[in-house]
């Protein structure tokens, strides 16, 4: 009995890797078994692949303006015309793009990687999840006094959170992520919330403060990566409702000023032209914005319902 | 509530823009722009504006003034503060150089002048004060001598220099829980008044759209949740989540394109002019379907999931086993369960609700509350800003409290103790 020990934990380490892999392999075959997160996947790809190789994907700058020929149909030299001062329509649509999902601008030379909504997301998530794994691990008039925040946040209609916001902070592409943090927040801290209730109440929690483990590792090193897998189906779809947000802030003029090529400003500036008769200013970046959040929530939705059905 | 009262309060009136830059234009000096912000009350601290702002500054006034106070709708339609003489006619006061006018209204509304320069009061500094009404509707201090410079802003006329003017404004309002918040700073009108038309406006659409959506919703999406993974669910589905995700602006200007543009059936944008808005059905339709799709993918979700549960509930199946015929377990034993969720959900859905509104009255330039507060929070107009924001929270948190209501009546099991 003694001498298999050794080749017993051998074989538990292969086993771990295999499965790991294994893991992997049926998250991924999850994936590819949906036809409908298939789709989705497929958007969001084509949004990422022209997000990031936006430069090289167009002749034109999202800025230059052709003074000759503004409101413009689809043509050779445009090919999916031009707006009211003649820029070019492709060339500021994949740029948006870029300011959604992989770049962020701070000021007019200076901008960060990681999308704009994406990192609203992102400290969303951070500032969520801490309230929520203290709220939920702690208890007691912490957990009290945060959730009643919170609720009080909830309460108030989203739309007008972000008016508020904006209002009062001004409009740059540094705020719409304090206004995307601050209503996405409330969501993020109820969830980690209620799964730190749940988790807290394992045995592996039980056996970590025996070994004398003190809360802060037993937070984020033994609730947070066992909470992992709905925070990022979660996070998915926020991702989604922020480019949401990004879009109907610019389209009400709280969103990243102009000219920077922002969707929603751009469906804004359009709208005006409809009627007079060049509806594709307005189109185009409305079926982008639409393309891309119904692919994110296929996906999501898609990955789901896979998982589900698996369990 | 009054905590989300302060907190709307506050953030809004510490945003460091500028509104008197944004009523003046960019021209205007430091001194003029001081002056207008003590007329319209700024100068106050923030405390001092948030009572005022709630509770009305009237009865604050009239202590100072030492007469009542009493707010007269002209027979123009303007709204007048005036002070109740001793005797109970109607005073104002103006000042004439060193001379304190005081103004009479009588009933006919005519008005006549005399001097009144025994009101005067030494303070304790020897300066002659007094507290009084005077014709814009603030509660001013003079001081005699003073010689202050003063900058009237006349809405549509422009600047009015004047010299020997007021130290100090209090603006008279009634306050927001007496149904007045004050003087919108961007139209120069009376918010209360703007507010209720727009808040009519805005209730005709949301109530034409809930009032279609509501059935069509519910019967889908029960539809959809009968049997789960069939194409009629998937279809339906799929098709009410690209409805619901797609952002309003996007929805809207497809819906332009195609019903407007393309095809040429109705009004692409609404103008109503001084019109109601049912008297010109026609361009509400646009507006309306609009609305109606986001909501309907949303609320034929809930429904479907609601349904699929219930549908895999024990009871079903034994309804099924008693060979009870398939149309009377689906309307006796599923529908009512599973009708529950979806209706106290929805209520809970108004915040988005509002979301859905503000961007339609926005695309179709609709006269409504959510295109006011836009317009509002864009010029930094506080008073309209602050009171449609309340109005928006206070139908949020009675909607929230409807739900949780109903739910407990359709929902026995659940007991609040």
């Amino acid at each position: 009995m003694v001498s298999s020990g050794a080749t017993t934990t051998e074989e538990i380490g292969i086993d771990t890797r295999r499965e790991r892999t294994s893991r992997v392999w049926q998250a991924l075959s999850v994936l590819f078994a949906s036809k409908i997160a298939m789709i989705g996947l497929t958007i969001v790809l084509f949004w990422v692949f022209v997000a990031i190789f936006a430069p090289y994907l167009t002749p034109y700058g999202p800025l230059d303006q052709d003074w000759k020929a503004p409101n413009q149909g689809p043509s050779t030299a445009h090919i999916f015309g031009t707006d009211e001062l003649g820029r070019d329509l492709w060339s500021r649509l994949i740029h948006g793009a870029r300011i959604v999902l992989v770049i962020m601008p701070i000021s007019e030379r200076l901008w960060i990687p990681g999308g704009t909504a994406v990192w609203g997301v992102f400290v969303a998530l951070l500032i969520g999840t801490t309230l929520g794994l203290l709220g939920g691990f702690w208890g007691g008039w912490i957990d009290e006094v945060v959730m009643r925040l919170l609720d009080a946040m909830m309460a108030v209609p989203i739309i007008l959170l972000y008016m508020i916001i904006m209002a009062a902070l001004g409009a740059s592409a540094l705020n719409v992520v304090i206004a995307i943090t601050i209503v996405g927040t409330p969501g993020i801290a109820r969830l980690v919330r209620s799964l730190t209730l749940d988790i807290r109440t394992r045995e592996y929690i039980r056996a970590a403060e025996t070994r004398g483990e003190n809360s802060w590792y037993i937070m984020f090193v033994e609730i947070l990566p066992n909470a992992r897998g709905p925070i990022i189906v979660d996070a998915m779809l926020r991702v989604g409702y922020a480019i949401f947000a990004m879009g109907t802030l610019g389209f009400l003029g709280l969103g990243i000023p102009p000219p920077s090529p922002d969707w929603g400003s751009m469906v804004a500036k359009g709208r005006e032209f409809i009627l007079a008769g060049s509806p594709w200013a307005a189109l185009w970046p409305s079926v982008a914005i639409a393309s891309l959040v119904v692919g994110l929530n296929l996906l999501a939705d898609g990955l789901r319902e896979e998982s589900m059905r698996y369990q | 509530m009054l905590l989300v009262s302060v907190a709307v309060f506050l953030i809004t009136e510490s945003s460091p823009g500028n509104v008197a830059r944004n009523v003046l234009g960019a021209f205007v000096t430091p001194e003029q722009e001081a002056s207008f912000l003590a007329q319209i009350g700024l100068d106050k601290p923030v405390y001092t504006r948030y009572l005022y702002w709630l509770f009305g500054s009237d009865w604050h006034a009239s202590r100072k003034v030492g007469l009542s106070l009493k707010r007269i709708t002209t027979d123009a339609g303007f709204e007048e503060w005036w002070a109740v003489r001793e005797d109970g006619a109607l005073v104002r006061w103006k000042l004439r150089g060193e001379d304190l006018i005081a103004i009479v209204r009588f009933p006919d509304g005519s008005t006549n002048e005399y001097d009144n320069n025994e009101r005067w009061r030494e303070d304790k500094g020897g300066k002659s004060t007094f507290w009084g009404v005077d014709t814009q509707n603030h509660i001013v201090k003079w001081e005699k001598g003073g010689g202050r410079k003063v900058w009237t802003f006349v809405m549509g006329t422009g600047w009015m220099e004047s010299t020997g003017g007021p130290a100090e404004y209090i603006p008279l309002k009634r306050g927001f829980i007496r149904g007045d918040p004050g003087v919108s700073l961007r139209t120069g009108r009376p918010v209360s008044k703007s507010i209720f038309l727009r808040l009519r406006n805005s209730l005709v659409l949301a109530g034409t759209a809930f009032v279609i959506v509501m059935p069509l919703a519910l019967f889908l999406g029960m539809l959809a949740g009968l049997k789960e993974g069939s194409t009629r669910d998937r279809v339906l589905s799929v098709g009410g989540m690209m409805f619901s995700v797609t952002p309003e602006f996007a929805t809207g200007i497809f819906l332009i394109l195609i019903m407007a543009m393309w095809l040429g059936l109705v009004p692409g944008a609404t103008v109503f002019g001084e019109k109601a808005p049912w008297e010109r059905p026609d361009m509400l339709i646009l507006p309306v379907l609009t609305l109606t799709l986001i909501e309907l993918g949303y609320v034929l979700r809930i429904t479907r999931a609601s349904m699929v549960e219930v549908m895999k509930s024990p009871y079903i199946r034994t309804a099924y086993l008693k060979g009870l015929p398939y149309w009377r377990i689906v309307f006796k034993h599923a529908v009512r369960n599973a009708l529950m969720a979806p209706i106290t959900v929805i209520m809970l859905h108004v915040n988005w609700l509002m979301g859905g509104i503000v961007v339609v009255e926005v695309v179709f330039g609709y006269p409504g509350l959510g295109k006011y507060l836009l317009d509002s929070a864009l010029f930094k107009d506080i008073n309209a800003l602050e009171a449609g924001a309340m109005i928006l929270v206070t139908i949020a948190v009675l909607t929230q409290l409807v739900a949780d209501i109903a739910y407990t009546f359709l929902n026995p099991r659940i007991r609040y103790t």
